[in-house]
């Protein structure tokens, strides 16, 4: 199979294939964005517990291997009850994982803030929540543009886990293994999901220098 | 209340205060009071506390025993309360502590807006005319990185006024400034002075304590050594570790260069000049 009869016979699949990565990541980095936000916050906050718990979520979710969380999900959570879609299962997996990333590089832009201008805001009156809102996670961000872009991008390389369940419509990495059961794709398969996610990283990529420039903070 | 009452309540006023870093002790038995629209200035040698003091007016330092109270409101250790107590006192740092973030306009409002949840026009009309008080109202839309660190010193006492505290204290402001930077920064307090507001000011600048100040704390090793009058200090100390501390601060032309000398000079007499010129307060 040559490239112009591959794409005559799968070109559609690879753009839904390429969509449904293309979704995958977005809700998957999304929701590891907003987790990794919360525990960054229960991490810095005063209260030791919450300290503790967010310490033990990152220490948990960075060391696991995303396939052997999946198969935790899928096979160990309906022992309690906890009946998940496999599509949910991915997206659990694809979320945990990035969110305690995310945190870390969080921390490391929150210890690029001058102590110093923590005091000057509660000198001014602010509460904890108010400093965490205003100073810490604005700063926080714009320091971190650049690792998080780059875990934009290993969150979508980690959306292929999809390919190992049953998901429907399947994405870049599950097309390539259904082309190559029905038919003799071969590496060429292997080529055009390639092509797909790098292209989407090197734009993701382009995008998060343009925002890094625009949101660095000037000292 | 009748006012007579109200005005001889210290708007800052600490009692025993004790605090050790380990087993220096960092402020000795500190009693002090300060009465509205009263300017203190705390002087000292490195070491002495005088920070910390400063330091400790909004509890920024934890202290080990005593008590603080602001317009006659103790101020307890952590909370709201001390959030609330903490907005009415307005502090300056060395380092300026800008947001970094955030525009020179931002900056001023933040606390206004999130603490007192002044509307936000109202908070911009009275940010720009601070900015404008300060001398800095064309910077209004740029970050602090891109301003000097004289106009940065005068951003940052317009974000403090701007919460319209009852007390200022500034915790040496001009240290970190290039020496041609201080005077715009010391103008700018010395305005805030005239205009009545309470302070409590740590400074190295001989001049400037000698010329603003209703009283002079001089401070060593954790204690209150003096208290007196800006004149009664500075022409006749009464202890021997102040005569001592002051000697230094005789200008000696063997050490500085020829211009630098001058431009000392001409600034001493500047200060002499208006000290003369300035009418005696009511």
């Amino acid at each position: 199979m040559n490239l112009t009869t591959l794409l005559e016979q799968y070109g559609k699949l690879y753009l839904t294939a390429l969509f449904t990565t293309w979704t995958l990541t977005a809700i998957s980095f999304s929701a590891a964005f907003v987790i990794g936000i919360l525990i960054t916050v229960m991490r810095i906050s005063p209260v030791g517990p919450l300290r503790a718990a967010g310490e033990i979520f990152v220490q948990i979710f960075r060391n696991i291997s995303g396939a052997a969380l999946l198969i935790l999900l899928v096979y160990a959570l309906p022992y309690l009850n906890l009946l998940f879609s496999y599509y949910t299962c991915v997206i659990i997996a694809t979320s945990l994982i990035p969110a305690a990333f995310c945190s870390e590089y969080l921390m490391s832009g929150i210890n690029t803030i001058d102590a110093g201008q923590i005091e000057a805001a509660r000198a001014l009156g602010m509460s904890f929540f108010q400093i965490i809102r205003n100073i810490v996670i604005p700063q926080a961000l714009r320091s971190s543009v650049l690792p998080l872009t780059n875990l934009l991008v290993s969150t979508m390389l980690t959306t292929a886990l999809a390919s190992q369940v049953p998901v429907n419509p399947r994405e870049l990495t599950g097309l390539v293994s259904h082309i190559n059961t029905h038919a003799v794709g071969g590496v060429l398969a292997f080529f055009v999901s390639a092509f797909l996610y790098s292209a989407t990283a090197v734009v993701i990529g382009r995008i998060g220098s343009l925002i890094d420039r625009k949101v660095r903070i000037l000292r | 209340m009748p006012d007579e009452i109200r005005d001889e309540i210290p708007v800052i006023e600490l009692e025993n205060v004790e605090k050790y870093f380990g087993d220096l002790h960092v402020l000795d038995n500190i009693n002090l009071r300060v009465k509205k629209g009263e300017v203190v200035v705390i002087i000292g040698p490195s070491g002495s506390g005088k920070s910390t003091l400063c330091r400790t007016v909004n509890r920024l330092e934890t202290i080990d025993s005593g008590k603080i109270r602001i317009a006659g409101e103790e101020m307890p250790a952590e909370g709201k309360e001390l959030a609330r107590i903490r907005s009415e006192v307005g502090m300056v740092f060395q380092s300026f502590n800008l947001f970094a973030h955030k525009t020179i306009l931002e900056n001023v409002i933040m606390a206004p807006m999130s603490v007192k949840k002044t509307p936000k026009a109202q908070a911009v009309k009275e940010a720009m005319e601070l900015l404008k008080r300060v001398g800095v109202e064309s910077q209004a839309s740029k970050v602090p990185a891109q301003l000097s660190g004289g106009q940065q010193q005068r951003v940052a006492i317009a974000r403090a006024l701007a919460m319209h505290p009852r007390a200022m204290l500034f915790d040496e402001p001009t240290s970190a400034l290039d020496p041609e930077m201080i005077n715009e920064v010391l103008d700018v307090i010395r305005e805030v002075a005239e205009e009545g507001m309470t302070m409590l000011i740590v400074t190295h600048e001989m001049n400037f304590a000698r010329q603003v100040a209703d009283r002079i704390i001089f401070m060593d090793q954790g204690r209150i050594l003096e208290e007196s009058t800006p004149e009664a200090f500075f022409e006749a100390p009464k202890t021997e570790r102040a005569r001592e501390f002051l000697s230094k601060y005789s200008v000696s032309t063997s050490r500085l260069p020829r211009g630098a000398y001058e431009s000392v000079e001409k600034h001493a007499s500047g200060v002499l000049g208006m000290r003369i010129s300035a009418t005696p307060e009511a």
